[in-house]
């Protein structure tokens, strides 16, 4: 598999970071209503790591995850996932051109994403959902991508469950077949966007044993959450932003335990 | 009564036995209107003014049988065009571009707000206003001359007509549609590297049919009849025209209307299935996964299905709320 490929290859990580952020603003609107949600943001994630990003709601950790895979357009700095500019692209001559809707797609589907609300696609099946992208984007064969579509429903453990629409699952299925349609493109990183928060405590579970088996089989992660357990157990960095900025990274023994911003502490306080 | 029923892994509880409230107003009212209803069919059946023989005699007629064939022509000629013309308009609607965003108002605007009736009249008179049709450079050279005579028969005004005129209405119908898609759909499939025009085919407009069927299957019923409106063009072949030419011509004008009346209204009852199996079709995997299947069991493609917890307790009505939802937004 790819994922274990990058992350058992320590001269490449030497290279780059997977994903590379600098000086990253996002500004929402225009004039007086303009809101500045990303203010300087950088960020490096290391190929085969999991980054925990915490923060209160607000503080554009959401937004940051967005604009990683150009589902937000950043208004001044630059993101490169794996060495490549995302959303635009130099020319010989230097200058910068935004890039064709086309080659962001493209761009894009190297990158899954998991969202909050799960996303699944309410018309198709399990396995439909599974199968969709590699059948539309990658041009799998359906056979191929039926067969890839049923060992990761397997992965996920939901084996019995492939021919369910979605309204027909809890919502920790459906956010364990949203795992299983992200990875079904093979993609060098993973992002996931506050991914158990929609769900019944007693299904949070589940998922993180979903997630933190593929932190184990070394995919990249990046991981907006407020589970503090999952940070401690699985991250290898965790990013605490609050207000448009980074206030604290370090190791989850560095920032969690010995945080050294008051309004860290101050939020570790009340989530825990 | 007595009997216990035994579910599959236990037994269900002894339902409540109790009298149940006496209702003597059920069975009054419903007998008032019983009588009523048999008044009416004697009074339609019995009245030899109807001349049901002449009707009999005529609902297969060649020429209404022919008639019945150009309105269904028709009929679902212009709804072809009028679909593919809506879903273009819908989405210039929702464009970013300003040119497209007009211009899709504009036709909208225009074509609902005239009747049409005034738009066949214009359309059958085309030929007089525009005697020739060319191809070539916008403002400049002509390659290719036409007599719109030749080009533009009675049929394709009448049928061009009906479809403008009926676009402006499904683009709505389309936009409304395509809003009730969750936005979250389109983010989940850009995230997969969706292209936005597979996006559309693949993903948003198959959810949107769910919103979209039932009131174009309203339009299609509707458009049965107002074809009868060609006259105008005129177009003569359908259906009404056809009926009321007989009759004027045999002198009993009412037994040729209930002819054609017949005929709409059967075409309308097969048009009413084909409606139902679309809109299952397309409601699969919602409304708790239930209705997908229908009652058979099995989905359009030959799937299984078993009524979620969910559609059940929702079948009964009596909550609207959805007590395993656990989404909290």
């Amino acid at each position: 598999m790819t994922e274990q490929d990058a992350a058992q290859d320590p001269a490449q990580a030497t290279a780059h970071a997977m994903v590379e952020a600098r000086g990253v603003h996002k500004v929402f609107g225009h004039g007086a209503d303009a809101v500045h949600v990303l203010r300087g943001i950088d960020l490096d994630v290391a190929r085969g790591s999991v980054t925990v990003v915490l923060g209160p709601s607000g503080s554009g950790k959401s937004t940051l995850l967005r604009c990683v895979n150009e589902l937000e357009q950043i208004t001044a700095g630059s993101i490169r996932v794996d060495g490549e500019l995302m959303g635009y692209r130099y020319d010989a001559k230097g200058v910068l051109h935004r890039l064709h809707p086309k080659r962001i797609a493209r761009q894009r589907a190297r990158i899954g994403m998991v969202f909050q609300r799960f996303h699944l696609f309410g018309h198709m099946t399990a396995l439909e959902n599974v199968m969709e992208a590699p059948v539309q984007v990658r041009g799998t064969t359906r056979a191929r991508a039926r067969a890839r579509a049923l060992e990761l429903l397997e992965r996920v453990g939901l084996s019995d469950r492939v021919d369910h629409y979605p309204a027909q699952l809890s919502g920790g299925q459906q956010q364990r077949v949203a795992i299983a349609r992200a990875l079904a493109m093979d993609p060098e990183i993973m992002l996931f966007d506050e991914p158990t928060s929609a769900l019944d405590p007693e299904l949070v579970g589940e998922v993180l044993a979903v997630m933190q088996d593929l932190a184990r089989s070394g995919m990249t992660m990046i991981v907006v959450t407020h589970e503090i357990g999952f940070a401690r157990e699985v991250a290898d960095h965790v990013v605490f932003m609050d207000d448009g900025v980074v206030v604290e990274e370090g190791s989850p023994g560095e920032v969690l335990e010995n945080p050294a911003e008051p309004r860290l502490r101050d939020f570790l306080a009340h989530v825990l | 009564m007595s009997t216990q029923q035994a579910a599959s892994d236990h037994e269900l509880p002894e339902p409540i036995h109790a009298r149940p409230v006496p209702r003597p107003g059920r069975w009054v009212s419903a007998a008032v209107v019983l009588v009523l209803a048999a008044m009416a069919v004697n009074a339609l059946v019995t009245n030899p003014n109807f001349r049901w023989d002449t009707v009999w005699l005529y609902l297969r007629d060649v020429v209404v049988v022919r008639g019945v064939g150009w309105t269904l022509v028709l009929t679902f000629g212009s709804m072809a065009i009028a679909v593919v013309l809506a879903i273009l308009l819908a989405i210039m609607r929702r464009s970013d571009n300003p040119v497209m965003k007009s211009v899709a108002w504009f036709w909208i605007w225009f074509f609902r707000g005239t009747p049409i009736y005034t738009q066949l009249v214009f359309w059958g008179l085309i030929s007089v206003l525009y005697p020739r049709l060319s191809l070539g450079v916008p403002f400049g050279p002509e390659f290719f001359v036409f007599d719109t005579r030749d080009v533009i028969t009675a049929f394709w005004a009448a049928l061009v007509g009906l479809a403008l005129n009926e676009s402006a209405y499904l683009a709505e119908i389309v936009r409304a549609g395509l809003s009730s898609v969750d936005p979250g759909q389109s983010e989940a499939a850009r995230a997969l590297g969706m292209k936005e025009s597979k996006i559309l085919r693949r993903v948003v407009l198959p959810q949107a049919m769910r919103v979209i069927v039932p009131p174009t299957g309203n339009e299609t019923i509707s458009m049965l009849k107002t074809t009868s409106l060609v006259v105008a063009v005129p177009f003569t072949l359908e259906l009404t025209y056809a009926t009321s030419a007989i009759g004027a011509r045999i002198y009993q004008p009412i037994p040729l209307l209930i002819v054609a009346a017949l005929w709409y209204l059967l075409i309308t009852s097969v048009l009413m299935v084909g409606q139902h199996y679309l809109e299952r079709h397309y409601g699969r995997g919602f409304d708790g996964g239930a209705t997908a299947g229908g009652r058979g069991g099995r989905g359009p493609f030959g799937r299984r299905r078993r009524p979620g917890k969910q559609a059940l307790i929702g079948a009964a009505g009596t909550t609207k709320d959805d007590p395993f939802l656990e989404v909290t937004p």
